[in-house]
């Protein structure tokens, strides 16, 4: 139940409304998850007007405004294309228009495309408070974290190979297990699960791609819900994970095309 | 807090809640194009353009809306005839989407109009995939998609000034395969389907193509043709057309408290906190109303059921179960003072799995002792209905066959899902009777059943039936009738109650899951010497069309196949039933209404025989199939509860529906064939085609009765009052057609009006496919008496005429009414003279003998012509890990003949698709203390715009001698042959046999690794 609406002009005036303990006072990006029914009582501080919605290539590195849409992310010409397959998994187009990168990621769970292939992208939350820290390190902290920590911006590299892959009951249903893998120029390789659970699941982070469809099948060995058992999620997330770094091949050939 | 919205062009200050949603502004300014859908804006009904984008209104804050342009469909386009007024007209997208029918309940339409809007904006010229994105964010539970995807392709070639097809034009009829050159001289067949990774839809604007086997009796001017809905034009702009859209002095809304417990009897309630809230009106609890025992299933009286529920009861029988009822001020009051009403459970043990509901010691769930028994029901054993019935000598037919196959199947509980929630507004008008403005199948049952409910007389209630966003069976019951009811009698005041989402999927209603044993006979000849069926069904916690819905499970599905040969004449066939109490949450009627769950178990045992056998899939079926002049085999042995009379199949197009269904999908170049079903490249992928055939009903013979009046107007219009119910269905559309027929007017001539208790003629209501058939009759019937009348009356005039300009020969050109023709508008005499239906009227209302021109007519049948069906899947299958992709349905259906075939492929192409999601993805699944795990459509997945397989509809029309026009009901078979089909087509790709819907990729995994 939001009992309070704030919409400030300045990071700063923002941080002061988000340090107060009451009422707790939370950020809105586009709110389509934010403004659905609840019991509990809440203000919100709309970023709509801090600026902070641009999208930027520099270097090797994409920078995205916390406050970006996902549909802006989509139309970005330097986003990866497998990122781009995730956020059209992700949501719809009018959510798509609504939903903010960041918003996103606060309050995804284990079956987000989007944060799946994030989390494989080593995504860099930058915070207000001059803080940065890895989507990794943030997701399990979500519960507790301080609502004055204002994220202003996610950076990604660009200069990676990238693959997701999914299973689902439908093309567009949520996945009952997903896998996403990320390799840099390095052979760095980090492979990522979802479809399970209240997060994606880091299955692998190494120097190269060899044992990730057995870190896959390890990583969900007791990944069991009501949707799928166990049993069926390691076996397909070792075989999504086989076709994740298959995948790399095939775009190394549409490169060299 | 004080904002400034600007909404179409016009700044609007308004004083608001932080938390209102921008849904909640619009509709408080009287934009009722935005529609609520759900909490999570997941099904896309509230959507406005924002700064030129669709988003949901109904998850975005009015504050955060400050600041940016907000367009609704209010600000796109006007009636093109507004008087002395000009105006541009419509869009050039609304007039797409009426002309393409892309408009069935049209709840969703204001919205798909908008994202389509923003794309043509964007891209002119947009691909198909672009306009399936565009409209991803809008779910249709209607149309399955094809007919608005056309209608955006063809507005978009209009606003770029290009010429497209008139809509009245046929497509061709394709020609079937062998009959192309190419198969003649042995040479390879075409290449199927082209790159899998493409879609294939086809967004031609075209009627869908007929293939007529019967002749019809005349030729027809308006029947058969694809006239626009009557009802289009008001949807395509939005207007305040459903039961929410209105605003009423002093009106509360209402909330329910539900049960967190599966079962549980209530110890104590102490409502007085919530009492004490301001802003609330009224608490209600089952000590505050009066306890009368009753049936939730809209039917024709006396019900055939058991009468087991009660507005509010002291136990609970599922969660979700109704505790207590809110009237407030506002919905958040409502909620606020739910959360305050205490209640003391005595948490029962509760009863989930219906093979445990008849055994001993099984918890009962029905112990009151004002619970009132149906013929078998019994409540101390969990028996809500059974059913038994044998055809033939079983026993014979097993012993004569040379093998015999026997094998258990299982379908899932499913929602009907309307975009549109249950809702209902209730007042007392100006005589103190009871309004019951409600979204519903059944209006007069509704009225009959509401009376004793809330203590009044049924003629002291009014029930009126708005535009509905679609039913699908799920608003044939009473369901939030007497909540508001109840809210109005307590408080004096107007009162609104709409389902939430999550009530939607816990608190309403599903089809019935079963478990189905089925045994049969065969010989090695491939004939059916006997089949048996035995279906375990659970109504959940009450017995609501428990009998009915299970009955027609073997009396449509086990009386397709009745063997061949001297089995025709005696076929062996058994369906026993019982339908079972569980705590789960009810089941009832939906679309096929028991029949799909049927066909799940008897097409895909078909094809386990076929396989076992190596029999042909298509010829097996078709040798054992019923044939036009036989028995219905159940005619003689049920009839929903009452006297079954004999009734002969007269027309049936099946063996011409599976030539083209066949031809259309290219099956003999695929079954069977490897190359087609290996992929290349992509070495874990198949391929596979699967078929199933189906037959339905039309309406229940004896009982179905449906009444119109027509009455004539100054200028030549009619007005048509009919009690039937337009779902979205066109229903309204089809009955205008026929009266236009007869009457010798255009559609633009009827003025279509349903339903209202207090206005209209008594109808049954929406189901059993009965509309067009019934219904479309009994205005028939009330058109013919009209067309008496002015033809009399016409002659008349000609004969005067004749007085004055031809006098003294007078008798020889006196006309008999007989002899007068009405067409075009026009009574035309036997020498060719006109006069126009208004001079007609003008001349009966004002200048002699005057009378009113007006009729009633009603009409029920004694038989229920079944349509006949072949659905053919077309499915990739993924063999490691079972993903599975439905690439193409085609349906090839017998209806008898098509009153608008736009309308009615509509029906086709968005059943297939709802029971698509039976074959694949919709289920509703309950942990071990009877919590549900789908409360939302997050999680109960319903197929979007963007992921759909090629959809293709064929109608092979047969001439049904029972009806005035030779019409059979289109509207449930579609629902009956997908998911068998697809099991079908998933068996021919992967040789996995899936035996319990839907299919989804762990269980099609699991056959492959135990294979």
């Amino acid at each position: 139940m939001i009992i309070e609406y704030h919409r400030p002009e300045t990071i700063e005036a923002a941080l002061v409304l988000l340090a107060r303990k009451e009422p707790r006072t939370l950020p809105l990006g586009g709110g389509s998850v934010l403004n659905q029914p609840s019991d509990i009582p809440v203000a919100v501080v709309d970023v709509q007007s801090l600026g902070l919605n641009q999208i930027a290539a520099r270097g090797n590195k994409l920078e995205i405004g916390a406050a970006a849409t996902l549909q802006a992310l989509l139309d970005t010409p330097e986003t990866p294309l497998a990122l781009k397959d995730a956020i059209r998994h992700e949501a719809a187009y009018n959510l798509r228009n609504m939903a903010t990168a960041a918003g996103t990621l606060v309050a995804a769970d284990g079956r987000s495309p989007f944060a799946t292939v994030m989390l494989a992208l080593g995504a860099e939350l930058v915070f207000a408070i001059e803080r940065t820290l890895a989507l990794g390190e943030f997701l399990p902290l979500r519960a507790n974290a301080s609502a004055s920590e204002l994220i202003t911006k996610i950076s990604i590299p660009l200069n990676i190979k990238l693959s997701y892959q999914y299973v689902a009951r439908t093309p567009a249903d949520l996945p009952i297990v997903c896998a996403a893998a990320a390799q840099w120029s390095s052979g760095r390789t980090r492979l990522v699960l979802g479809g399970f659970g209240n997060s994606p699941l880091l299955a692998l982070d190494g120097p190269n791609a060899l044992g990730a469809p057995i870190a896959a099948r390890d990583a969900y060995s007791e990944a069991g819900d009501q949707w799928a058992s166990a049993a069926y999620r390691s076996d397909v997330a070792e075989t999504l994970a086989k076709r994740a770094i298959q995948a790399f091949g095939a775009s190394d050939k549409k490169e060299q095309n | 807090m004080k904002i400034n919205l600007h909404i179409n062009g016009i700044d609007h200050p308004l004083e608001i809640l932080p938390g209102d949603s921008l849904l909640k502004a619009l509709r408080g300014l009287g934009l009722h194009s935005v529609k609520f859908g759900d909490e999570q804006g997941l099904t896309g009904s509230d959507t406005v353009l924002l700064d030129g984008r669709p988003i949901n209104a109904g998850v975005y804050l009015a504050a955060q809306a400050e600041g940016h342009k907000i367009a609704t469909l209010e600000a796109l386009g006007e009636h093109p005839d507004q008087g002395w007024k000009k105006t541009d007209g419509l869009h050039p997208l609304q007039h797409s989407f009426i002309e393409t029918g892309a408009i069935q309940c049209g709840y969703c339409t204001p919205a798909q109009i908008l994202a389509a809007k923003d794309l043509v904006e964007r891209k002119p010229n947009p691909t198909e995939a672009e306009v399936r994105e565009a409209l991803s964010g809008v779910l249709c539970r209607c149309t399955g998609y094809k007919k608005p995807v056309q209608a955006v392709m063809r507005a978009a070639a209009i606003l770029r000034g290009e010429d497209v097809e008139p809509i009245d034009t046929p497509a061709p009829i394709p020609a079937p395969q062998e009959w192309l050159p190419a198969h003649e001289d042995g040479a390879a067949p075409a290449p199927f389907g082209g790159d899998p990774g493409i879609p294939q839809v086809d967004t031609r604007t075209r009627v869908m193509p007929q293939i007529t086997i019967a002749p019809q009796e005349a030729e027809l001017r308006i029947v058969g043709k694809p006239e626009p809905k009557v009802d289009a034009v008001k949807l395509a702009q939005g207007k305040p057309a459903f039961a929410a859209d209105v605003e009423m002095r002093g009106m509360l809304y209402a909330r329910v408290l539900t049960s967190p417990h599966a079962h549980a009897r209530i110890k104590a309630i102490d409502a007085s906190a919530a009492r004490q809230l301001p802003g609330v009106a009224a608490v209600l609890t089952h000590t505050d109303i009066p306890r009368v025992v009753y049936s939730t299933a809209g039917q024709s009286h006396p019900i055939p059921g058991p009468l087991d529920c009660f507005s509010l009861d002291t136990k609970v029988r599922f969660v979700g179960d109704r505790v207590a009822f809110v009237a407030a001020e506002t919905p958040e009051i409502a909620d606020h003072a739910l959360s305050l009403i205490q209640v003391d459970y005595e948490v029962l043990e509760p009863l989930l799995d219906t093979r445990q509901s008849m055994q001993p010691g099984a918890p009962i769930l029905h112990d009151e002792p004002d619970y009132v028994n149906f013929a078998d029901s019994d409540p101390s054993k969990n028996l809500a209905a059974e059913i038994r019935i044998d055809i033939g000598d079983l026993e014979k037919g097993f012993a004569e066959a040379d093998r015999i196959f026997e094998a258990e199947y299982e379908v899932s509980k499913v929602q009907q899902a309307h975009i549109e929630p249950h809702v209902v507004v209730t007042y007392w008008d100006e005589d103190d009777r009871l309004v019951v403005r409600t979204s519903t199948q059944v209006p007069f049952h509704v009225r009959r059943m509401l009376a004793p409910v809330l203590g009044l007389p049924i003629k002291r209630i009014r029930v009126i039936k708005p535009r509905v966003g679609g039913g699908f069976g799920g608003k044939q019951e009473m369901l939030g009738e007497d909540i508001a009811g109840h809210l109005t009698i307590a408080t004096g005041r107007p009162v609104l109650y709409e389902y939430t989402r999550e009530e939607e999927f816990i608190a309403s209603r599903s089809r019935h899951p079963m478990r189905i044993t089925m045994k049969t006979g065969v010989k090695n000849d491939g004939t059916i010497t006997a089949n048996a069926m035995y279906a375990l069904s659970d109504t959940g916690a009450n017995g609501a069309h428990a009998l009915t819905v299970t009955g027609n499970t073997g009396h449509k599905a086990m009386a397709l196949y009745v063997g061949d040969g001297e089995y025709r004449k005696t076929p062996n066939i058994q369906f026993n039933a019982d339908i079972v109490y569980t705590n789960h949450p009810p089941s009832g009627a939906y679309r096929g209404y028991g029949v799909p769950q049927g066909f799940w178990a008897v097409e895909r045992h078909m094809d386990k025989i076929i396989d076992a056998m190596g029999f042909d899939p298509i010829e097996f079926r078709l040798k054992n199939a019923l044939r036009a002049g036989e028995l219905h085999p159940f005619s003689t042995a049920w009839s929903e509860g009452r006297e079954p009379r004999p009734e002969t199949i007269e027309t049936n197009g099946l063996e011409e529906c599976v030539r083209q269904g066949k031809a259309a999908v290219g099956w003999d170049q695929k079954y069977g064939n490897p190359e087609w079903q290996a992929i290349p490249g992509k070495p874990h992928l198949r391929r596979g085609i699967g078929v199933a055939m189906m037959m339905q009903g039309t309406a229940i013979p004896y009982l179905d009765m449906g009444g119109a009046s027509i009455k004539m107007n100054d200028d030549g219009s009619f007005n048509l009052l009919i009690g039937a119910t337009d779902l979205g269905t066109g229903s309204d559309t089809v009955l205008g057609q026929m009266a236009a027929e007869v009457l010798g007017c255009s559609l633009d001539d009827m003025i279509v009006y349903s339903s209202d208790t207090d206005f209209t003629p008594f109808d049954v209501g929406a189901y059993a496919s009965s509309t067009t058939y019934i219904s479309g009759a009994a205005v028939v019937n009330a058109a013919k008496k009209v067309a008496e009348r002015i033809r009399i009356r016409a002659a008349g005039m000609f004969s005067q005429r004749q007085d004055v300009s031809s006098s003294g020969r007078q008798e020889a050109l006196t006309f008999n009414a007989g002899d007068i023709q009405l067409s075009n508008r026009q009574a035309i005499a036997p020498d060719g003279r006109t006069l126009t239906l208004s001079e007609i009227a003008l001349h009966t209302l004002h200048a002699e003998d005057q009378e009113q021109i007006m009729a009633v007519g009603s009409y029920y049948s004694p038989v229920a012509p079944p349509p006949f069906a072949a659905q053919f899947a077309e499915v990739t299958v993924d063999m490691e890990t079972g993903q599975i992709v439905v690439d193409k349905l085609v349906m090839a259906v017998d209806s008898g003949v098509i009153v608008n075939p736009i309308t009615a492929s509509g029906q086709i192409e968005g059943g297939m698709v709802q029971a698509l999601g039976y074959a694949v993805c919709e289920e509703m699944v309950y942990d071990a203390s009877g919590q549900p795990r789908e409360r939302d459509f997050r999680d109960y997945h319903i197929f979007m715009a963007h992921e759909m397989p090629e959809l293709e509809t064929i109608f092979v029309e047969t001439y049904e001698p029972s009806h005035p026009f030779g019409i059979k009901a289109v509207a449930e078979i579609p629902l009956d042959g997908v998911a068998p089909a697809v099991g079908n087509a998933v068996f021919n790709a992967a040789a996995v046999h899936i035996d319990a819907n839907p299919i989804t990729p762990e269980k099609i995994w699991r056959g492959l690794k135990e294979k």
